[in-house]
């Protein structure tokens, strides 16, 4: 199981689903996967998010659950992949190129928050 | 109850939307005077301020280089970056590496020669940290929440309004001795000089010695004018610049060769009459230096042969760079303040 991964969109139902344990009334919004069309997500730590999100959900109080995911490392590099293409859609040429991206850490989405559990393992550990 | 000393910079100091954080500049004496370390004083820092902010810790007995290899008294020894009240344990605070300077690294770095020529011997030298001491993968760089502090303390940014703001050493320098600093924006001059870096290892930007003087860290031609050309910018004032770039031109230092080809160096060296190596300074280089007026050919006319005293009495027109400038005197910008410590 460990090594299993879950596909991307398994694992968004899998979050719905969490949340409406909750209650089928709560509402659920996803934000920082939207570039993503197709990802394995990692099983274990997607197992660990469903009991969070069940969690958080199961909570009377709230009545609507949020789930960011963001860059743990917030630096990232990414290839970029500049593409022609002629009248015909046919390729022309590709330049590849790389950018750094700096992102702002998880504290940015913690305002007013006092209750948090911080469950996520060192840097290195999966 | 004790202390801890620090000069703040409050945000939106400076010219345009000015420092998109709050800046913390913070001698090392004055934390080890209260027996605290740098990393319990950077925490202090952040619980007090509770807002974006940069920390930067200064040895003033140590010393460092500018990014065109300029050797300089007084070092950044970590940097840090808080926001929430606090510092990031993983991404927060990384320390400069205390450099050994042996012979096979002047051989590597020859601007290093200006160490022995101003008796330096004693001084650790700190530029950036030791790659395989941070997580970061890229670039030198410590975050917590927007506050992002980078290329080992010389640029802030806030990674929420996404503004940023310039701060090369010998501005900060001018800030811990209380002396005068030019608020302004950086201008193509800037833009182009500050990629006429040195080879440095566990360098300020560089973590190896990628690109030797004569050499350009940009490499983009015409567009590296325009990359860095209107941000909010703190630097130590032309003249005091220029004394900096005499004292190694008197040591020997020869742009494109031993130091780099920023503008400013050039033209402080072609007024002071001291060689450039213009050979050694390569096509992209030149590309870029041309784009802002500073032709090979200029260079090559006889120098005028100025004085130290002339070159500092005429220093707007030698140095370019930094527009909508505005001197101050940094202590009628940047507050002296005590911490109490529980």
């Amino acid at each position: 199981m460990r090594l299993m991964h879950t596909s991307l969109p398994e694992f968004k139902l899998k979050i719905q689903g969490a949340v409406l344990k909750g209650s089928p009334n709560k509402k659920l919004k996803i934000k920082g996967l939207e570039s993503l069309k197709s990802a394995k997500m990692q099983s274990l730590r997607t197992g660990r998010i469903e009991k969070a999100v069940e969690e958080v959900s199961m909570d009377k109080e709230s009545s609507k659950v949020e789930v960011i995911v963001m860059p743990r490392v917030p630096e990232t590099m990414h290839t970029v992949i500049v593409k022609g293409y002629d009248k015909e859609e046919n390729p022309t040429k590709a330049i590849l190129e790389v950018i750094n991206i700096i992102h702002p850490t998880e504290q940015v989405e913690l305002d007013g928050f006092d209750n948090i559990d911080d469950r996520r393992p060192s840097i290195g550990k999966h | 109850m004790k202390k801890l000393k620090i000069r703040l910079m409050e945000k939106g100091t400076g010219v345009k939307q000015g420092v998109p954080i709050n800046m913390a500049f913070v001698d090392l004496k004055d934390i080890k005077a209260i027996d605290i370390t740098e990393e319990e004083a950077a925490n202090i820092i952040a619980e007090y301020l509770d807002s974006p902010v940069a920390i930067n810790i200064f040895n003033m007995d140590a010393i460092t280089t500018t990014s065109d290899g300029i050797v300089v008294e007084s070092a950044i020894t970590t940097m840090a970056a808080g926001d929430k009240g606090k510092i990031h344990p993983e991404f927060g605070i990384l320390n400069m590496e205390a450099m050994e300077v042996t012979e096979d690294l002047i051989t590597e770095e020859p601007h290093l020669k200006q160490i022995e020529a101003y008796n330096f011997e004693d001084n650790i030298l700190f530029r950036g940290p030791n790659p395989a001491k941070k997580l970061i993968p890229v670039h030198n760089v410590v975050m917590t929440g927007a506050a992002i502090n980078n290329n080992s303390a010389t640029e802030v940014m806030n990674a929420v309004t996404m503004e940023e703001m310039l701060l090369p050493y010998l501005g900060q320098k001018q800030i811990m001795e209380d002396g005068d600093i030019l608020l302004g924006v950086t201008g193509q001059e800037i833009s182009v000089g500050i990629g006429m870096t040195v080879a440095e290892k566990f360098g300020r930007v560089f973590p190896t010695r990628q690109f030797k003087a004569g050499e350009t860290a940009h490499g983009s031609g015409d567009y590296a004018k325009t990359l860095k050309e209107n941000i909010p910018i703190i630097v130590a004032p032309k003249d005091v610049l220029a004394k900096y770039i005499i004292r190694a031109l008197e040591a020997g230092m020869i742009p494109g060769k031993d130091i780099g080809c920023s503008p400013a160096v050039l033209n402080v060296a072609h007024s002071l009459g001291t060689k450039i190596d213009l050979d050694n300074i390569n096509d992209s280089a030149w590309e870029e230096l041309n784009s802002i007026g500073i032709k090979k050919e200029d260079l090559e006319k006889p120098s005028p042969q100025m004085t130290k005293e002339e070159i500092i009495e005429t220093i707007e027109e030698i140095i370019p760079g930094v527009s909508k400038p505005k001197r101050v005197d940094s202590k009628d910008v940047v507050k002296k303040i005590s911490i109490n410590i529980n």
